[in-house]
């Protein structure tokens, strides 16, 4: 299988009225052709704007990637101009975004949009392009298309909406779908019915896919592979298995132990105490130590390197992850 | 409301307290639609409609639906921070509607509400110590250096340091403010506390800090939690018993984990089936059953069974009449024409 994206000592920071925010602190990993990978972590633990990095969406002046190189394929994105990079969007790689209300224009027709998406790219006529537009919401599951492309937004219900984004999304048969909490803003029955598509969709056109969540169930279902981040890093990665059955990082660990164990209630949830680190003030060392009960004095003065836990699949950045896979029943 | 007179929890059970804290029957709220000379008078949305259940002291339970179900009109409703259309609420055995003056502000004390969004419930002017000294002052009940004293009380119950007391909101965290929120609901010392989406707005991490924290108030002042929430397995891990609200109406409702190893509701066995695992086995091998459509408008719901339109058992019975919310099996109380025909056909599936 080959590589379709690699990403390399990413670094994003966001200048503010309290300072520099550096949201992304050295992301790398590689994503392999028709993987989905799983990305999760808090708000403010830098994996939207990792996301939105790899769009070259970080407006400057206020924001800037820092350093680092995105590859998809031979093609090193944070070189290209902003013309290329306009051709790359929504052809090579596109996003669905978590509010598909604020992401729609208001004032326009879902059918305008994606006939706009459809011809820009693709260069198709007007009637051919109404032609895909009706076929493409006929794939995601939107019943008489042709007749829904004169509707607004605002006329349809939320999981509607989202399957349009959708549409919009996989219109030009991109390589790469990034989906950045696409279920989020949406009811549990309607979340299913999404996930359904989109793994249909993933499946079918042979998708490549990095779904972000806060949600750990929704990528327990989903994903091949997981990346864990906090405070701007992967702080751990691996196979889904691996990673919720053997996870090695304690902030992996606490994060699993907060969200209720069905098969134990009597329990209390393990929770992690304190919170998130001030991401504008961010020391030399592990960002977790505050919340970590396993800090030695080591994990004051660096960031811990990435070590591979077996065959290199599964990597994770502690210090202390040995001892910690030891006390597991955490 | 009679066929409730059995619905009991185990924990009400084992405490042998036949007396609900607060009881609801038959409640019904209907907003109206359309304003000025020409609306007309049917064009009304049905939030709440005919929705019956008892809280016991000490119990904490669960209100689960989708947008739109109606389940916080419900603890509005029973806060009476609106109105209801018609039904009763009994606390302690009091119709709490029929309450005027002075009675209803001492009967408020003993209902108070957790918000969900910390940031739009806190006023940014005013300082912790205000903020969480602001109901005690309202209801005159202590004097200047009393509620001081409380405040502080109040700040170590919920796990805030007593330095915040001088502090505004916005210098505080989601999961802070959540606590100074709680703070505020306890001052008075209510029996009945009605989180609505309480944890929705935070971080999981934080959210197990919040859920912990609420189990132990429960059992040091022995509240009573009506928890309002979309997270289904939060729900359970909170709750005692659970109630499942689809269009305005209860369509199930029993122990908490009777309602997810054996729902007997079409719908709820739909919406537990939809909740994703955070186990990759389990996802990698149970079945999901996938609703059709959207939950139709309350402006204009289903005749009959409200749940008919998206339900794959549905039969013309289901159309032409409303199915009685009833007692299935021993405190497991569902509404719905055919749990008998479809439990016996699962039956002989294996």
């Amino acid at each position: 299988m080959t590589d379709l994206l690699r990403i390399t000592d990413l670094k994003v920071s966001f200048r503010t009225e309290v300072g520099t925010v550096r949201a992304v602190n050295g992301v790398s990993y590689t994503l392999s052709d028709g993987e989905v990978l799983g990305v999760v972590g808090e708000s403010g633990s830098g994996k939207s704007v990792h996301a939105l990095a790899i769009m070259r969406l970080i407006s400057p002046p206020s924001g800037t990637i820092d350093g680092g190189e995105i590859r998809l394929r031979e093609l090193d994105l944070l070189s290209l101009d902003e013309a290329s990079m306009r051709r790359i969007r929504g052809r090579e790689v596109a996003m669905i975004f978590q509010d598909p209300i604020s992401s729609l224009n208001p004032v326009l027709t879902i059918g305008f949009q994606l006939l706009e998406t459809l011809r820009l790219h693709l260069g198709l006529s007007q009637a051919a392009a109404t032609r895909r537009a009706s076929e493409l919401l006929d794939l995601v599951g939107i019943s008489e298309a042709a007749r829904r492309l004169s509707s607004y937004p605002h006329q349809l219900s939320g999981g509607m909406r989202q399957r349009v984004m959708i549409a919009m999304a996989i219109a030009c048969e991109p390589k790469l779908v990034i989906a950045d909490e696409p279920t989020t803003a949406l009811d549990v029955t309607i979340q299913a019915q999404i996930i359904e598509l989109i793994k249909r969709l993933q499946r079918e056109m042979g998708l490549t896919v990095i779904w972000i969540s806060h949600d750990l169930g929704v990528i327990a279902g989903l994903a091949r592979n997981v990346n864990v981040m906090y405070a701007g890093h992967v702080v751990e990665r691996g196979p889904v298995r691996s990673i919720y059955k053997s996870a090695r990082h304690p902030y992996t660990l606490g994060l699993l132990g907060s969200i209720p164990n069905l098969g134990d209630l009597s329990g209390r949830l393990k929770s992690i105490p304190g919170r998130p680190p001030d991401m504008s003030n961010l020391h030399a060392g592990c960002p977790f130590l505050p919340r970590c009960a396993h800090a030695t004095s080591q994990c004051v003065t660096a960031m811990p390197p990435i070590d591979m836990v077996d065959g290199g699949s599964h990597v994770v950045r502690c210090w202390n992850w040995r001892t910690v896979a030891g006390i597991k029943s955490l | 409301m009679l066929e409730l007179a059995d619905c009991r929890g185990d924990k009400v059970a084992l405490n042998k307290e036949p007396e609900p804290l607060i009881e609801v029957r038959e409640l019904r709220k209907y907003f109206p639609i359309g304003r000025g000379l020409f609306a007309r008078k049917f064009d009304q949305i049905k939030a709440v409609d005919g929705v019956s259940f008892r809280i016991y002291r000490g119990e904490t339970l669960g209100l689960v639906g989708e947008s739109g179900s109606g389940k916080t009109t419900v603890g509005r409703t029973l806060l009476r921070l609106i109105e209801p259309t018609s039904g009763q609420v009994l606390f302690e055995g009091e119709d709490f509607r029929n309450v005027k003056g002075p009675k209803l502000r001492l009967m408020r004390r003993r209902m108070q509400m957790i918000f969900q969004d910390p940031y739009a419930s806190l006023n940014p002017r005013m300082r912790v110590e205000d903020l969480i000294a602001e109901p005690l002052r309202v209801q005159g009940e202590l004097r200047r250096y009393a509620i001081g004293r409380r405040v502080s009380e109040l700040l170590d119950i919920v796990g805030l340091p007593g330095e915040f007391r001088t502090r505004y909101a916005h210098e505080f965290s989601g999961g802070q403010r959540q606590r100074i929120g709680i703070a505020r609901a306890l001052a008075l010392s209510p029996s009945l506390v009605v989180c609505d989406e309480a944890i929705a707005s935070l971080d999981v991490s934080i959210q197990a800090q919040i859920v912990n924290l609420l189990e132990d108030l429960q059992d040091r002042l022995g509240l009573a939690f009506l928890f309002i929430a979309h997270d289904l397995g939060m729900v359970r891990h909170i709750s005692d018993r659970i109630a499942v609200m689809y269009l305005g109406k209860i369509m199930e409702l029993s122990d908490r984990n009777e309602i997810y190893d054996q729902p007997l509701h079409p719908y709820t066995k739909a919406l537990i089936s939809a909740v994703p695992v955070p186990d990759p086995d389990v996802e990698a091998v149970r079945e999901r059953i996938v609703l059709e459509g959207e939950i139709p408008s309350p402006a204009e719901p289903p005749s009959g069974c409200v749940f008919r339109t998206r339900c794959k058992y549905a039969s013309s019975i289901c159309s032409s009449k409303v199915p009685e919310f009833r007692e299935i099996k021993p405190a497991h109380f569902a509404a719905c024409h055919l749990i008998e025909k479809i439990e016996a056909e699962n039956a002989v599936v294996p």
